[in-house]
């Protein structure tokens, strides 16, 4: 009995008996439940890494009685705790206890989960056909015809049939083994014991997920005395919940967890940080021609145009020049083919508010876009447009110089339009001196840092948007 | 040399045999019989034994439901005594449990980054020692997800797609409970489904990060950025007494920042904290530097982490007795009172001078920045108070501000959840004397505009002069 607390401190502060006694009524099948678990926990000598999850409902209180860790579940949920427990330490041994309405009601989506997931933990479902601790309602697993609280006509076709949970389980592929055990007799209580034990071997073993269900009485609420209640499992219940293996596979262990890393340099590393510095291009000037301290950009276009990656790209090589930079994307419900603009900022110290209702800068790769957000310029901003897909672009206010540039055609003369973007950043560039060529560049390389075959066609990309500029003779100053 | 070993033979102790009467079926010799006799101390009757046929087959003890109902017999016991008395002794022989301490260790010097505010919120987690994730997707908080996803089987971490936000916010307790920081990000209604378990975190003591990237609702509502939760995380964390310490970035640095944060306080506190971030908030790349330290986490001794040192802890929220709930909820109130006194934060934007109060926090909180640079710039004396804790609100710091105000601006993207949150905060201050509260609000993922803003503070300042 040394797996046993040798007091039940938890029970009512042990005082008088309850230090040591249950709170279970007479001739309730959860004590000898506990016992077996307890033994095979001796037994399998795992006291010390064992954690017992106790459920809601009659063994709510598991955990005045197991000298073990405990973890008490909300209603149902006993399964997900028992994951939580098994992956923050593997080495431990995680045994969820639960009865039929935490189980194979409330709790049902859980236990499904762990099983299929097939993590090793045990689980021991003790089904007595009844509510106890709310007084005897109908359960999941009540028979046909069963009177309860709630079905006080009996148990009838509106309520369902009663669920077979081991059955269930064992068809999933998760599970190692699942057995139906239960304890009205010696030969029966002698076959519990031994499936419980197996159970948590196999998961001292990590062979995986192992499930035993225990047909157990409930003499109060079946308003019998214990033998006959146990006449009543026998009789009763065992036709509906038949006896035995549900399914016994011989697995290799499950799986073999390392510990936590914590090595600052990996973690650098996986994360994608460098330490080497982008080179700066723009010697400190920020681009004050265009705002003092805060220039709002807009790139849009449908989904799949790069005005993404464009903006991104923008927002990098702001950050590279030692300024701040933001980028908020808004895309339509489609990933491409939708509408998806852009807002971006560079700012000489702070990006204060980072929409950009009003941009100063817009870069817009189909008509549409033109239309929606070319007006909302503010006077003097500059508008790129694709010139190969807007014909007719509108009037828009005088002040504002517009760029159209065939983005897509030249993107197509280079050979991929998935460039296109970046023809655009060339355009920006030169219409607008936000940075010098090489900012945007370099920030194109280390963008590409990893496809490095794209480098080439992303530099012609960015000059032939330039030199587009360019031959417009519409520099401003 | 022939050993012989007598198999034990049972004993029932009396006041612990409720006579349900297992034993008696289980007995092949037919040694137990019912009682007649009541017991005194329990109100039971025992059943009875006698031990002339007895052959010490044990069946009867594996059918006793009793751990201490049937004991083997022993010569030198004392058969008078009518239950077990472990005087001396401790009822558990596990050890007394202790702290594993944890460590900081240096990060190598980086470039910033430029990432959105749900990767710098995994960051942030991963920095703080975060190697244990649970979730369940949902827009737009998944990219956050997703990169715990891909990088924490890398770091020996591990990521669990519950079947559900339920059974997520019960994996947080049980491998928070086991001692190990862990969190998760969800967004509106999601964080609806956690609640009962965040009430049971709370009621346990169990530490967590929830990070809600907030959506317009209510209902599945859309993906838009709104502030609907702030309600649920400072006043509705499920059933009972809860409170939670509520942090509300506003940028992608902060995102990273606060999410340290909360893992440290998490632990200092042993309960939950959430983070509240917007849709626009998870979706914002910025500028983001690293801190020059991470956080390699240790076991806390009240851990129920599976190992000898632990054995002896329980992590519960129930509390049977009517006075050992009540002090359970006084200390918890203990825990509330001193978290008020120590953890209120806000970012005061252009405050020690102004008339004008812009209160805001994330997203609106930026567009509010840049109206308040607007009306400095045209002259009007305005300032920005940004909440970072919204439970505690920040009330300290924002009282000595309110004396010289003309007007309060309140700007959010909801029903005015803040405004309540403000209006609360005075109120248990008992701050009286309180300038015009007024307010910008959007919801459904409308966000309030620089510009409204600024129209607003002038329109209020107009209606003054003109008044």
């Amino acid at each position: 009995m040394s797996v046993f607390y040798r007091n039940f401190e938890r029970h009512a502060h042990g005082a008088g008996l309850k230090g040591h006694a249950t709170h279970y009524c007479p001739g309730c099948g959860h004590g000898i439940a506990h016992n077996f678990i307890g033994e095979a926990i001796e037994e399998l000598e795992i006291q010390d890494r064992t954690i017992a999850i106790s459920p809601v409902g009659c063994s709510v209180f598991l955990y005045y009685y197991l000298d073990v860790g405990n973890t008490q579940a909300a209603h149902g949920r006993a399964p997900a705790v028992a994951i939580g427990h098994k992956v923050a330490n593997p080495n431990s041994i995680v045994i969820s206890y639960q009865g039929d309405g935490d189980l194979a009601s409330i709790g049902l989506a859980e236990i499904i989960q762990s099983a299929q997931l097939g993590i090793p933990i045990t689980v021991i479902f003790v089904n007595n056909a009844i509510y106890g601790m709310t007084g005897g309602q109908l359960a999941p697993t009540t028979l046909m015809g069963m009177k309860t609280a709630t079905s006080p006509q009996g148990r009838s076709r509106m309520m369902g049939e009663p669920l077979r949970m081991a059955e269930m389980i064992a068809q999933m592929e998760g599970p190692v083994y699942v057995e139906r055990v239960a304890l009205y007799d010696n030969k029966q209580r002698n076959r519990a014991k031994k499936a419980i034990k197996k159970a948590i071997q196999l998961q001292k073993e990590n062979r995986g997920f192992a499930f035993v269900e225990v047909l157990s009485e409930c003499p109060t609420h079946l308003k019998m005395n214990t033998a006959e209640a146990q006449n009543w499992v026998k009789e009763q219940m065992v036709p509906v919940f038949p006896l035995g293996v549900k399914k016994d596979i011989t697995v290799e262990p499950w799986f073999e967890m390392q510990a936590p890393d914590f090595n600052p340099q990996k973690l650098v590393d996986q994360i994608g940080a460098v330490s080497d510095a982008a080179p700066k291009f723009a010697g400190g000037q920020f681009p004050a021609h265009l705002h003092p301290e805060d220039i709002a950009l807009k790139l849009a276009g449908a989904g799949g145009d790069g005005a993404q990656t464009a903006a991104m790209l923008i927002a990098q090589a702001a950050v590279n020049e030692g300024f701040d930079g933001t980028h908020i994307p808004s895309y339509g419900p489609e990933s491409r083919g939708g509408t998806s603009y852009a807002d971006v900022h560079v700012a000489r110290s702070e990006v204060l508010s980072p929409a950009a209702a009003n941009p100063h800068i817009l870069i817009a790769f189909n008509a549409p876009s033109l239309n929606k957000f070319g007006p909302q310029v503010k006077p003097g901003g500059i508008v790129l447009y694709d010139s190969s897909v807007v014909s007719e672009p509108p009037a828009l206010d005088p002040e504002v110089k517009l760029y159209g540039i065939p983005f897509a055609q030249i993107a197509v003369d280079l050979g991929s339009m998935l460039v296109k973007n970046i023809v655009a950043l060339g355009a920006l560039q030169a219409a607008s001196k936000l940075f010098p060529p090489e900012t945007f560049l370099e920030a194109v390389r280390r963008a590409l840092q990893h496809k490095c075959a794209m480098i080439p066609l992303n530099e012609a990309a960015f000059e032939w948007g330039q030199k587009a500029v360019m031959h417009l003779g519409d520099m401003p100053e | 040399m022939l050993q012989t070993r007598e198999r034990p033979k049972p004993v029932v102790l009396p006041a612990y045999c409720k006579g349900c009467g297992r034993c008696v079926s289980a007995c092949p010799q037919h040694c137990i019989t019912l009682g007649t006799e009541i017991n005194p101390e329990s109100g039971l009757i025992p059943v009875e034994i006698d031990l002339e046929k007895c052959n010490g087959c044990g069946l009867c003890f594996a059918a006793c439901p009793e751990p201490y109902g049937l004991t083997a017999y022993d010569p030198l016991m004392d058969l008078d005594e009518s239950y077990l008395k472990f005087p001396d002794e401790d009822s558990s022989t596990a050890p007394v449990p202790q702290e594993i301490s944890g460590e900081t260790l240096p990060l190598p010097p980086v470039e910033p980054l430029m990432i959105k505010g749900t990767y710098a919120a995994a960051i942030g987690a991963l920095l703080a020692g975060c190697r244990h994730f649970f979730g369940y997707p949902i827009t737009p908080s998944t990219e956050g997800a997703e990169l715990m996803a891909k990088l924490l089987p890398n770091l020996n971490g591990v990521f669990v797609q519950a079947v559900s936000e339920v059974a997520t916010v019960n994996m947080m307790y049980g491998c928070g409970g086991a001692g190990m920081p862990c969190m998760t990000f969800t967004s509106s209604p999601g964080f609806s489904l956690m609640l009962e378990g965040v009430s049971y975190m709370i009621g346990a003591e169990v530490p967590g990060v929830f990070i809600n990237i907030m959506r317009g609702g209510p209902g599945l509502g859309n993906i838009g950025p709104e502030q609907a939760d702030i309600k649920l995380a400072c006043r509705g964390l499920g059933h009972g007494n809860t409170h939670a310490i509520v942090l509300t970035p506003d940028s992608p640095q902060e995102m990273l920042d606060l999410t340290m944060l909360a893992f440290e306080l998490t632990f200092k506190y042993r309960n939950p904290v959430v983070l509240l971030g917007d849709g626009y908030l998870g979706q914002i790349t910025g500028k983001v530097k690293l801190p020059e330290r991470m956080i390699k986490p240790g076991i806390p001794s009240w851990g129920v982490y599976g190992d000898d040192m632990h054995r002896r802890n329980l992590i519960c929220s129930i509390q049977l007795s009517e006075p050992d709930l009540e002090i359970h909820n006084l200390h918890l109130n203990e825990k509330y009172q001193r978290i008020i006194e120590s953890e209120q934060r806000a970012d005061c934007f252009h405050c020690d001078d102004a008339d004008t109060l812009i209160i805001a926090a994330n997203t609106p909180a930026r567009m509010a920045k840049g109206a308040v640079q607007v009306l400095r710039d045209r002259g009007v004396k305005a300032g920005l108070f940004r909440p970072i804790t919204l439970w505690p609100f920040p009330i300290d710091i924002l009282a000595p501000l309110l004396p010289k105000l003309r007007q309060i601006v309140i700007v959010e993207a909801s029903n005015g959840q803040l405004e309540d949150e403000l209006r609360l905060a005075l109120s248990h201050a008992e701050i009286i004397d309180v300038p015009p509260i007024s307010h910008v609000r959007h919801f459904g993922g409308v966000l309030p505009q620089q510009q409204e803003i600024i129209d607003r503070v002038l329109e209020t300042i107009d209606t003054e002069v003109t008044s």
